[in-house]
């Protein structure tokens, strides 16, 4: 009995923490369901969200949370940037290119970032970072229940824009049949854009709340692209409740793996399990 | 209104990649039409619709839509201007429901006013799709989809609509209640070019009909003179 | 490979071209004894050593349409069995050839669930791996506890019994090897197996091609060669660490090698890991923006010239017309 008394604060975290996951994969998932395109900077870019949030909260004084105010449109329209004049030009002359464009990209952000912030750990530590919430024999930080409460509103605003805007219905039309869309009137290029542009305003979202979370480093961003791959596909592309339940079971995997393993293996653990995951469903359990 | 084209194709020289797929092709569409493309597989009709829809440019030679040349334009900014494509295998939106299907149809700006408009019409035309209207696209019988397909075509407003094989696959009552509805589509002023296999089926309901073989145009004109042709008698008709 | 949208595999007949080949490569092994300089030797070390992974990485991405993230672990799997194997007793030149066979066989055991994985999948794939390994060496420390293994890595015993010499040699060998072996795969019917997979997996498929196979083979002899070549890094090293041993910097090296030279093309990687090196010194003192600048090229080659140097000039004119010369008989 005792076992599951112990085990419920792990459990309960882990769930918690896949609302986190959940986040950061979700802009993955969005850009590789409707774009086809892999964007392996993913993971730097929701770094980019960190530091924005570091940013405002030791430079301009204003609480990380509420700087997304901010944080989101700049990242909107950076990511809107990006797609439209680097990525569908490089999806133009491959798959590949896109993938080593990616690349050359996350390579220049980490750089960047060690350059402006040292390779030092940082981390949002406001006042309410530290504080812990209890209920009964679960003891969970605070903000495992602000990432979950974000994921949850995330997921839901998310879902509502997709299937009542025009434009939320041309994403998902330009990701189930890319031609017949054309023939539709839709301008893919400006959707893809669109649609990148989201997903970064979600990167910014996930990296607040990643930085209230964890700290994190200038390479950072690997760790979690790798995680956020596993929960895409392990939820299966473009499913949102699909890339919730993958969230929440690497959540899991991660803080059981640390409650059993230790704290040095609960990344292995997760690392692990997307290969696993990848030998397995490569195409997930509720995608298409 | 004096006898204006609404479509013409000039000439064209369609390569897939190194392939050439279209020889030299025109042809013309007047305003009110219902006009055929006959040809077997193979033989360009959906090449020839892919590059009027602006999916493909042509190598030479050009395509002029109301006086405006629109060969290099993209796809959507064709669709903008009043062309609509129904593709071949209908091509729904297998994950979106029947009523987003349509509305999705009607994404360019010039027809999203118009839109619950062309909807009540669709209704009219396909009473099933207002049926399902919650059912997601691929739950539907094929007969179905087609009628989505045309609806969803329909939605965005155009002057002119292209089908590519709409009898594909469907049984013969339905492809002749599809023809129905396309005669009365005409009556409501949208000009029909569509490509089909069926032969009998286009020289009955078009008015006039190029024939396409291995990517030429090689007998067109008035469907009662394309009956009495010679070669088109013995060709499909084996007399 | 899908960078090139042309599917033209040309591969002509340039016979005359070994002769010329191997008084280079004769003339490049004198190197040490004519007492060329040390710097210069360092130079030539790390061509060679780079080459050869470029070579493989352009078999598995330009011509087996396998886009590999995980040269890394390849490199820091041979190193570290060669270091490791120096601690056993095990001599270095055994520790090299163990370091490839660990690699290879590395390479055959993931390949059951990752080539299961098609296109972006397998590039998801593996690119996770040298992250697991650079865990597990982290935490794993066989022997030499505490002061070696895990995140302090281990040193490479034997060195100093090895002459500098001896280890340009070496570096000379398999950088010489990798370009014969592209020579001679590509010319064999594992290349035009790979040539056809390449352009259309379930074509070549239907075509009686045993895909899984053939991209198999490519994967573990590229496996092989690379494990070799960073075996041979880390001896001249001597010492050897999880972080940089499975660092993504090898895979920026020789992708920037390759694709500057010309993915899918023979002479690509030689021309783009002479442009790598030179690179690397010249820009050694902007060094804390290194990956800027090789981000940077990155995506303006594949904005500006996706098939690389060499893929940009078998288009021109003159090339060809070279071409013609230099293969006349």
């Amino acid at each position: 009995m005792t076992v599951l008394v112990e085990l419920s604060t792990p459990v309960v975290m882990g769930i918690l923490l896949g609302g986190l996951y959940a986040v950061i994969a979700l802009g993955l998932s969005l850009v590789f369901g409707v774009v086809k395109e892999i964007n392996i900077a993913h993971g730097d870019l929701v770094i980019l969200g960190s530091y924005f949030g570091y940013v405002a909260m030791t430079v301009l004084g204003i609480d990380p949370i509420l700087s997304l105010i901010i944080g989101m449109p700049l990242l909107f329209g950076i990511g809107f940037a990006i797609q439209k004049y680097l990525l569908n030009r490089a999806f133009k002359i491959s798959m590949d290119a896109t993938l080593i464009i990616a690349f050359g990209l996350s390579l220049i952000l980490q750089n960047a970032y060690q350059l402006i912030w040292t390779p030092m750990a940082r981390g949002l530590t406001t006042p309410y970072a530290l504080e812990s919430f209890s209920a009964g024999p679960i003891h969970v930080p605070l903000v495992y229940l602000l990432d979950f409460a974000a994921a949850i509103l995330v997921m839901l605003f998310i879902q509502q824009f997709l299937k009542r805007t025009y434009l939320g219905r041309a994403i998902r039309a330009a990701a189930q049949d890319r031609k017949t869309a054309h023939l539709m009137g839709i301008n893919t290029d400006r959707v893809y854009a669109y649609t990148f542009a989201i997903s970064m305003a979600l990167a910014a979202v996930a990296g607040v709340f990643l930085g209230l979370t964890f700290s994190f480093t200038p390479i950072s961003g690997m760790s979690f692209l790798i995680i956020a791959l596993g929960v895409v596909v392990l939820g299966g592309l473009g499913s949102i409740v699909g890339t919730f339940v993958g969230g929440i079971a690497f959540g899991l995997a991660q803080t059981l793996g640390g409650y059993f393993f230790g704290v040095a293996a609960q990344m292995l653990v997760a690392y692990i399990m997307v290969l696993v995951v990848l030998a397995v469903i490569p195409r997930g359990i509720f995608g298409r | 209104m004096p006898e204006e084209t609404l479509l013409k194709v000039s000439h064209i020289d369609v390569f897939h990649g190194s392939f050439q797929a279209l020889w030299d092709v025109s042809i013309e569409i007047k305003p009110g039409e219902i006009v055929a493309i006959i040809g077997a597989n193979g033989s360009g009709k959906s090449t020839l619709l892919d590059t009027i829809s602006g999916l493909v440019h042509p190598a030479k030679g050009n395509i002029e839509f109301e006086g405006k040349d629109i060969s290099a334009l993209e796809p959507f900014r064709i669709v903008n201007l009043g062309i609509s494509q129904v593709p071949e295998g209908r091509r729904v939106f297998p994950d979106l429901t029947v009523l987003e299907n349509l509305i999705i149809g009607s994404y360019n700006r010039k027809a999203r006013s118009k839109s619950e408009q062309n909807l009540q019409r669709d209704y009219q035309l396909f009473p099933v799709l207002e049926e399902r209207k919650s059912q997601l696209a691929k739950t539907l019988s094929g007969g179905e989809q087609q009628m989505l397909a045309l609806g969803r075509g329909l939605m965005s407003d155009p002057s002119l609509i292209i089908i590519d094989e709409m009898s594909l696959g469907l049984a013969p009552i339905l492809v002749n209640e599809m023809y129905k509805i396309l005669r009365e589509i005409r009556e409501r002023g949208i000009t029909i070019l569509f490509v089909e296999q069926n032969v009998r089926k286009s020289l009955t309901e078009a008015d006039r009909a190029y024939i396409m073989e291995a990517g030429r145009v090689v007998l067109s004109g008035n469907v009662a003179k394309l009956r009495e042709e010679e070669k088109v008698k013995k060709a499909y008709f084996g007399t | 490979m899908a960078v090139r949208r042309n599917m033209k595999v040309t591969l002509p007949r340039l016979r005359g071209v070994l002769i010329p080949l191997i008084a280079v490569i004769v003339v490049l092994a004198l190197f040490p004894v004519i007492g060329v300089s040390r710097i210069w030797l360092l130079y030539a070390f790390l061509f060679f050593t780079y080459l050869a992974m470029a070579n493989m990485w352009n078999l598995l991405a330009g011509y087996s349409g396998l886009v590999s993230l995980c040269p890394a672990a390849f490199i820091g799997l041979a190193g570290y069995t060669l270091a490791i194997g120096t601690w056993f007793g095990f001599p270095w030149y055994l520790g090299i050839i163990a370091g490839g066979i660990v690699a290879a066989a590395f390479a055959v055991i993931i390949s059951i669930p990752v080539f299961r994985l098609k296109g972006i999948y397998f590039a998801i794939g593996t690119l996770v791996l040298p992250e697991v390994l650079r865990f597990v060496f982290t935490i794993w420390a066989p022997i030499g506890e505490p002061v070696y293994g895990g995140g302090a890595g281990y040193t490479v015993k034997g060195v100093a019994d090895v002459s500098q010499a001896q280890i340009y040699w070496l570096a000379l060998a398999i950088g010489a090897a990798s370009i014969f072996l592209m020579r001679y795969v590509l010319r064999s019917k594992l290349g035009s197996g790979l040539a056809a997979i390449r352009d259309n997996d379930s074509t070549a498929a239907s075509c009686g091609i045993n895909v899984f196979n053939l991209k198999l083979y490519s994967f573990v002899i590229a496996a092989f060669i690379t494990g070799i070549a960073g075996a041979i890094f880390y001896l001249y090293q001597g010492y050897i660490e999880p972080v940089s041993a499975f660092s993504v910097r090898w895979l920026v090296i020789i992708m920037l090698a390759t694709v500057i030279g010309g993915e899918g093309t023979e002479e690509g990687p030689v021309v783009g890991t002479i442009i790598v090196v030179f690179l690397y010194f010249t820009l050694a003192r902007y060094a804390e923006i290194s990956l800027i600048i090789q981000g940077s090229i990155l995506i303006g080659i594949m904005l500006l010239a996706p098939q690389g140097i060499m893929g940009s000039l078998r288009k021109t004119r003159a090339y060809r017309s070279l071409l013609k010369l230099a293969t006349r008989r």
